[in-house]
């Protein structure tokens, strides 16, 4: 025994498919008892434009967690606005990890979520909004510092405005001076914010 | 002959301040996991500087902003090319090569059948250093080689390193860290600056080219036990990493394990592997069928 | 005798500077992780030989969350346990029996009082000391729940 030179096939033949590998065929696939297979077909599915709204309606009541990552992958794959629209929903659910693996997708199709920002920063779920500046802080947007303004100049919540001083301290400019002033002056009596806010200050005071 | 006209370059201001430093590091440690202490200042203004003067940037300010905001993340590549070793040499971070013959082939053989081979698959391959030190420390420090066959897969991106790893040939500072018997019993010496490895060495790896982030690369990668991916992730976007990790998760069978770079952590990239901690190194797990991660 | 150390969980950069701090300048050591698959981690790198004394954990994590690490800490070995306080805001407190289920101890509420924090932190420690000074400094505490 010993160190094999690779002998017959060392690499799989590619395996017949129960299914075909177009978007209805994936789709079938896509209910399959078996997780592996339910896999197998998120991850395919990257390949089809069309496939967004089906991979979104898969994700809500989908338990595995391998299946889950595939289907979020191809949907950040796909970074359409369809795929946007699939994702959005799930800011609202309960569910921890599928919360998260939708801010997570969001973040890496800036471009195609921009338009929807204003209007999840209005949302009247402060969790929504506290998610909403969450997916900010990994948004490679030119409007985040204006978004930010927003949530500084009018939020009421103090979570949300938690959130989003902890993405100024990162990308804050002298510009948002005023809003942090004004920001310690509502919540003159929270250790917390008076630290962020003093955090978010120094590093804009100093760059 | 017209003198080139010369407008007086404005002064720049490429300094990095305390503050500068704080940010950086926090935004760096959320990207990698990669945390640089107050000691390794001089080591990251200056790699700093130098992308602030590759890029253009006046200020660190200016640099920042456009590192945070940039839409493809190529600068962020950059910097961590820059901020990372990068070097490859034989028996390269050895402390996972002893956790292979130390623990995990010998886990792995307890779920072979019959005569299946295990199957170890090293990508990037490089230059050749990783898989031919993988197949070196089988054959010198896992008993196990004698009663079960190990097929050694190797995969690059560039298949000129490919070219590279199977001529086989070495410098003297890619050998350094071998003991000198198996310099002795794998290589000869070709002049004074060359070592070239042993032929059978070279036949018993298999080398393939592998985008890992194209599906129709790293489908035909199955039943794999153990991968080495090791300073190789850190260097993709986000969205590329994802796509690397679900390809080898799928490459992997139940029970497999994946060794990645010391620095790197499975923690910014995917919940599904289960972290095995065994005396020489931590490595991840791919679920055994049934069993949740 | 040794610094108790406790391990910091929360993917706000912020927070964990905010939390180190006050743990920190109560005399206790403190280390951190982003999420809760890097908390993992650390827990089991530090291994028997420098278990953490103490979890300060954030619900709401991307990867894995405040549950889910306390859910994959209990399964480690006995040298790892420690108490778990859990950190959450407002509307995530509802899952009070969750927290109580995966095995945490206590939980306070984003963001959190610098008094309130060090004290509970010196309860769960057992360190009378620490928690006699957290007391006279704030006089009027909040009570972990």
């Amino acid at each position: 025994m010993a160190l094999r030179k690779t002998p017959a096939a060392p690499l799989h033949a590619i395996q017949p498919r129960q299914h075909g590998r177009d978007l209805l065929g994936l789709q079938q696939q896509l209910t399959d008892a078996d997780p592996r297979q339910r896999r197998l077909a998120a991850r395919d599915l990257a390949a089809c434009p069309d496939a967004a709204l089906s991979l979104g309606q898969a994700l809500a009541h989908e338990t595995d967690a391998s299946v889950r990552e595939a289907l979020f992958n191809s949907l950040g794959h796909l970074a359409s606005d369809a795929a946007v629209q699939a994702l959005l929903p799930l800011l609202r659910t309960e569910d921890a990890g599928l919360r998260n693996g939708a801010i997570e997708a969001l973040a890496a199709m800036p471009q195609q979520v921009a338009p929807c920002m204003d209007r999840l920063l209005l949302d009247p779920d402060p969790d929504v909004r506290i998610f909403t500046v969450n997916l900010m802080g990994e948004l490679r947007h030119a409007d985040v510092p204006r978004w930010l303004q927003q949530v500084l100049r009018h939020e009421a919540h103090i979570n949300v405005v938690a959130a989003a001083l902890e993405v100024l301290a990162e990308v804050g400019s002298a510009s948002d001076l005023p809003a942090l002033r004004s920001v310690r002056e509502r919540f003159g009596d929270d250790a917390f914010i008076q630290f962020a806010t003093d955090i978010a200050v120094s590093r804009i005071e100093a760059s | 002959m017209t003198a080139a006209l010369r407008t007086p370059t404005a002064r720049v201001e490429r300094v990095v301040t305390d503050a500068d430093f704080l940010k950086f590091r926090e935004f760096f440690y959320r990207k990698t996991g990669i945390h640089f202490d107050e000691n390794k200042r001089y080591f990251v203004d200056k790699r700093l500087v130098d992308r602030m003067e590759a890029t253009g940037a006046a200020s660190f300010r200016e640099y920042f902003i456009a590192l945070r905001f940039e839409s493809q993340g190529l600068e962020l590549q950059h910097l961590v090319n820059t901020m990372t070793v990068n070097e490859t040499y034989f028996l390269r971070e050895a402390y996972q090569f002893d956790c292979m013959s130390n623990n995990l082939l010998d886990e792995l053989v307890t779920r072979k059948r019959g005569n299946e081979p295990l199957r170890i698959w090293s990508i990037p391959s490089s230059t050749g250093e990783e898989p031919y030190s993988i197949a070196m420390h089988l054959l010198e420090r896992w008993p196990g080689i004698h009663r079960h066959d190990v097929e050694i897969l190797s995969s690059d991106i560039d298949t000129q390193v490919l070219d590279a790893a199977q001529r086989g040939i070495y410098s003297a500072r890619s050998v350094a860290n071998l003991p000198k018997p198996w310099l002795d019993r794998y290589f000869t010496r070709r002049g004074d600056h060359e070592w070239a490895i042993s032929r059978e060495l070279v036949a018993a790896v298999d080398f393939t080219r592998v985008n890992l982030s194209d599906p129709a690369d790293t489908q035909r990668f199955r039943d794999i036990d153990l991968i080495f991916c090791r300073n190789l992730l850190i260097y993709f976007d986000d969205v590329s990493r994802r796509a690397a990790a679900e390809a080898m998760y799928d490459a992997l069978s139940p029970g497999g394990f994946i060794c990645l770079g010391h620095s790197e952590s499975m923690s910014r990239i995917s919940a599904l592997y289960r972290v095995r901690r065994f005396a020489d190194a931590m490595v991840y797990q791919k679920p055994q069928t049934g069993e949740a991660p | 005798m040794t610094a108790a150390r406790i391990l910091v969980v929360d993917d706000a950069a912020t927070i964990r500077m905010y939390h180190r701090k006050l743990l920190g300048d109560a005399g206790w050591q403190t280390d951190e992780a982003i999420n809760g698959l890097e908390a993992v981690e650390k827990v089991i790198a530090a291994g028997a030989q420098r278990p953490f004394d103490l979890y300060v954990v954030d619900v709401n994590m991307p990867k894995l969350d405040g549950y889910g690490f306390v859910r994959e800490l209990r399964r480690l070995p006995a040298s790892q346990q420690a108490p778990v306080m859990m950190v959450s805001t407002e509307a995530q407190l509802q899952d009070a029996s969750t927290a109580q289920d995966a095995g945490a101890n206590c939980y306070l509420v984003k963001p959190t009082r610098p008094a309130e924090l060090v004290l509970t932190a010196a309860l769960l420690l057992g360190d009378a000391e620490a928690a006699a000074l957290a007391a006279a400094a704030h006089p009027i505490a909040g009570v972990a729940r």
